[in-house]
């Protein structure tokens, strides 16, 4: 699989304070990659970058495979969409006025403009000024001027930002219809839960600097569920399991850290001690739980 | 390039603008005439006393802060919430951008020379009850006028662009307008033409005799008016363009 956007050593330092450091991002192309982390950590900062809004430190931004920079971004530019930090939109015109402002500026055609507002489906609030729309309205509105042009790479700041929970579904199902269309889509979050499940690909950033990038599969494999044991006697198999930092949790035992080889033993030295075991099994993990793990229990 | 002027053009619905080029140069032709009423005097010589009145004093400051109003209003648009960055991160090149602003800018100038010009008819025939039209001679001065707004539609299509802040171009233009004004007054007309602010002043006393001027409508002259304020223009359109290619969003 190639990558649509790659970094080398991707720097941003604003007077001395560096606010990205050495990032090297993977964008694996038609992927939904999820650029998470908490605020103020540099996801905007960096995604200026890619799109030469800001002009990095040091370091390298390619996207599909040539070089960004200010001598090449507006041929660059045509192929990507984007929307940074807020939706864009001129709040005195309707949302009709605003598309064909973005026809005319790239020489669209009548169908990409409708094309574009069936996708975000706004097509029934065309006549409204924009100024009257919800914020859930003006960021699709946003990214429907964003993909008007019908772009190769997407890349969406916080789309989901200040959404009640049916906006927020919309743009998911809207993210992966687009991916499906083989659109590559970065989208940033500080919210875990906004992209869960919506990315394949994740990168997350903490201080300016990634501390994991890679499928979800990857990251989950990165920690260890704990072990659940369902047991009637619960406080005796506590104490049996007490080399294995085990915690009583209710009617079960709770083992953290676990691989497979303890696991056998565990069960193992329970049935020895006549403990009745109804059920073993690992704990369902989220992304919240295997993020709370990598950061070491801060969380975003 | 077609395309980000059409745009603009798109930007200009239901834009505070229009308010401006229809009050702005009314304000001028209302505080001619009741100036003129008010001192008893009548225009003795006619449209061309009416003309003095109310034009030579409009080119001193009103024109300026007048255009600067008007770029502080196109540019107002792009500074708010995801605007900026959406317009950079586009194909549009700097140069089209600047070249589109600067041009939509100039347009509404002349839109407000274009509203003088009738307020002028208008007082004229109305008020004073002045024979005949106004001379076309003052359709030339006013072509001239409208090219000598190019330049200040530039500079201030610049500061507007650089600026965030609405009144920070307005008062930077009521500046120029002091320097240009006193730069005309000691006569020394080289420099006040460089300057944009002084350039359009000086356009706008042409063939009143007022300042620096003779009172005449020569072409020589027009024609020096006209080559100064479209060599300033390209320069200045140039500069803003590289200095928006330059410059990083915030
Ligand atoms: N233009 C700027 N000048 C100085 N500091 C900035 C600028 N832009 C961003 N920063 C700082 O860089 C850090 C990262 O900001 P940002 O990229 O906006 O983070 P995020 O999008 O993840 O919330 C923040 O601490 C912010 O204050
Ligand atoms: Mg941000």
């Amino acid at each position: 699989m190639s990558n649509a956007i790659i970094t080398h050593d991707l720097k941003k330092t604003y007077g001395k304070r560096t606010v990205v450091h050495d990032l090297h991002l993977r964008v694996p192309q038609g992927c939904v990659y999820g650029f998470l982390g908490p605020n103020g950590s540099g996801k905007s900062t960096t995604m200026k970058m890619l799109l030469s809004l800001v002009r990095p430190t040091a370091g390298e931004v390619h996207v599909l495979g040539r070089p960004m920079r200010r001598s090449t971004r507006r041929e660059l530019l045509g192929e990507i969409g984007s929307l940074i930090e807020a939706p864009p939109a001129y709040g005195h015109l309707t949302g009709a006025e605003n598309m064909r402002l973005v026809r005319h500026l790239l020489d669209l055609d009548q169908g990409q403009v409708q094309r574009a507002v069936q996708t975000v489906r706004l097509q029934d609030h065309l006549d409204k000024r924009v100024r009257e729309y919800s914020l859930g309205m003006r960021q699709r509105l946003g990214i429907a001027m964003a993909l008007a042009r019908e772009p190769r790479v997407l890349i969406l700041d916080e789309p989901t930002n200040g959404l009640d929970p049916a906006g927020i579904e919309e743009v998911r199902d809207l993210l992966t219809r687009l991916a499906a269309r083989g659109i590559t889509v970065m989208v940033s979050s500080h919210l875990l839960g906004e992209i869960d499940r919506t990315a394949s690909v994740l990168g997350i950033l903490a201080g300016g600097r990634m501390l994991f990038q890679g499928t979800r599969e990857q990251l989950f494999s990165r920690s260890t569920p704990d072990v659940l044991v369902d047991t009637p006697e619960p406080e005796r198999a506590t104490t049996l399991a007490g080399r294995w930092n085990a915690v009583r949790d209710g009617d079960r035992v709770r083992v953290p850290g676990l691989d497979h080889a303890a696991t056998a033993h565990l069960v193992d030295r329970l049935v020895h001690e006549r403990i009745p075991v109804h059920g073993v099994r690992r704990e369902e993990q989220s992304l919240e739980d295997v993020f709370m793990d990598l950061t070491g229990g801060r969380g975003l | 390039m077609m395309g980000a002027i059409r745009a603009e053009l798109v930007k200009l619905r239901r834009s505070l603008s229009w308010a401006v080029v229809l009050f702005l140069p009314l304000m001028a032709v209302v505080t001619g005439v009741v100036n003129t009423l008010v001192s008893g005097q009548p225009p003795g010589d006619g449209w061309h006393t009416l003309w003095m009145r109310i034009v030579v004093f409009y080119g001193l400051f009103p024109l300026a802060a007048g255009v600067a109003v008007l770029a502080s209003l196109v540019w107002r648009v792009e500074h708010r919430g995801g605007n900026w960055n959406a317009l950079m991160g586009r194909v549009t090149s700097s140069l089209d951008i600047v070249v589109a602003k600067t041009t939509v800018t100039a347009a509404l100038a002349a839109a407000l020379q274009a509203v003088l010009v009738v307020g002028v008819i208008v007082a004229g025939k109305l008020v004073f009850d002045l024979p005949g039209l106004l001379p076309p001679r003052y359709l030339a001065v006013s072509v001239v006028i409208v090219v000598a707004c190019l330049p200040l539609a530039a500079l201030q299509s610049g500061l507007s662009m650089l600026m965030r802040s609405f009144a920070a171009p307005v008062a930077v233009a009521l500046a120029g307008a002091t320097v240009g004004t006193l730069l005309l007054l000691t006569r020394v007309e080289a420099p006040s033409l460089l300057l944009p602010y002084g350039l359009v002043s000086r356009a706008t006393q042409v063939g009143t005799g007022a300042f620096a001027d003779d009172g005449s409508v020569a072409l020589p002259a027009l024609g020096v008016l006209v080559a100064v304020a479209l060599a300033l223009t390209v320069a200045l359109v140039a500069g803003a363009a590289v200095l928006l290619d330059r410059r990083d969003v915030r």
